[in-house]
């Protein structure tokens, strides 16, 4: 990790600037999505747990489901200086690690997660310019504003880009 | 460490390392029958985490695992996982199936099979443990295997308990077979509404006990 590299938590969301770089650890079932508006370099992710925040029980930070994160998200890439329309998203996790085991829902959390991800950005009017998705493996993004390019790491595989 | 004395104080401490001394005691038996050799355990530390300090206490946000994970169901419901350190899996094999296995993203069935029994005893021990020492009734569902980054793991475990952080009963065990040694940690993530359950035992049972 250099000083240029900020980490995303879980359920957390962060805006930045070319030269930073934005990173999320370990993506299992969680999906990070990024903003990013290539003409002004600025940009923002997203660490997205769950999919809707109409059933969470109790007090919970917006950043945590993709119904919430993802118009406060894009606000705060505007507030930063980002143009609405030239924004592109680039979606990253939602997989389904233990999928060896007998499923307790009927479509995986981690597709549901995606599934909420794409349908919240359709709404934003925000295109999709790339997805790493789904599969049983995770996977560590790096985000650089220089770019926007999103580098995947997943064990044992050779690194992707989107 | 310091993070978790806020959660647990030394008497509870003590208490879980006791558990933590017997359930590995019964799993050496356990494994020692199945591999038909002596394999001895013992527990190496007891800790109580919070779920960002997890990756740090299994050596770095980085380190790659091997997790056997299982549902916990009963008066606490949760998820307990057991982690490997990856790179040492090939000698674990050795140690269970007496084969050792070079690459661990090739481990035969029976190297998987094996690894997956080695966490559901050790899981079943501490939670016969448990109930013995706190009276707490609880039982773990089918294992899974899983080779990846500890913190994915962790992120789709948290991912199941909707919880974005989470507090997790550690019990470092040390595997020994003649001069090999190996680390397995355990870990119990109660869901929320069972980890006040878990608190009060640990405080009925210690308060009954008198002078602590």
């Amino acid at each position: 990790m250099d000083e240029e590299s900020r980490v995303v938590g879980i359920a957390e969301m962060t805006v930045a600037q070319s030269p930073q770089r934005l990173v999320a650890f370990g993506l299992g079932s969680c999906v990070g999505v990024t903003l990013y508006d290539g003409k002004t370099k600025t940009g923002g992710m997203a660490h997205v747990m769950l999919p809707s925040s109409r059933l969470r029980s109790g007090e919970a930070p917006p950043g945590k489901y993709a119904d919430t994160a993802l118009g406060i998200l894009a606000a705060e890439v505007e507030k930063a200086g980002a143009r609405r329309g030239n924004l592109e998203a680039k979606i990253v996790g939602g997989a389904n690690m233990f999928s060896d085991l007998p499923q307790s829902a009927p479509v995986p959390i981690g597709l549901r997660n995606v599934d909420a991800v794409r349908q919240k950005l359709a709404e934003l009017d925000i295109p999709i310019a790339g997805e790493a998705v789904g599969g049983n493996r995770g996977r560590t993004m790096v985000f650089n504003l220089e770019d926007g390019r999103v580098e995947i790491r997943i064990l044992n595989q050779p690194m992707q880009y989107l | 460490m310091g993070q978790e004395a806020e959660l647990f104080n030394d008497f509870q401490l003590d208490a879980l390392k006791e558990i933590g001394n017997i359930g590995a005691g019964n799993a050496a038996t356990a494994l020692s029958q199945m591999v038909g050799r002596r394999v001895d355990m013992s527990v190496t530390q007891v800790q109580v985490l919070k779920t960002d300090g997890i990756a740090a206490f299994l050596g770095g946000i980085e380190q790659n695992v091997a997790a056997v994970h299982m549902p916990v169901y009963g008066e606490i419901c949760g998820i307990a996982l057991v982690f490997f350190p990856l790179d040492r899996i090939g000698e674990l094999c050795g140690m269970l199936v007496g084969k050792r296995e070079d690459d661990p993203f090739v481990l035969s069935e029976m190297g998987q099979s094996a690894i997956k029994e080695v966490g559901s005893i050790l899981t079943g021990a501490y939670l016969s443990a448990l109930f013995r020492l706190m009276n707490l009734q609880m039982i773990h569902g089918v294992p899974g295997l899983v080779l990846d980054m500890a913190q994915a793991v962790l992120d789709t475990v948290l991912v199941e308990l909707e919880q974005k952080e989470e507090i997790a009963i550690v019990i470092e065990t040390q595997f020994l077979e003649n001069d090999k040694k190996l680390t397995g940690s355990f870990f119990l993530l109660p869901e929320t509404g069972s980890l006040r359950k878990l608190f009060n035992a640990f405080s009925k049972t210690l308060g009954l006990s008198g002078n602590g």
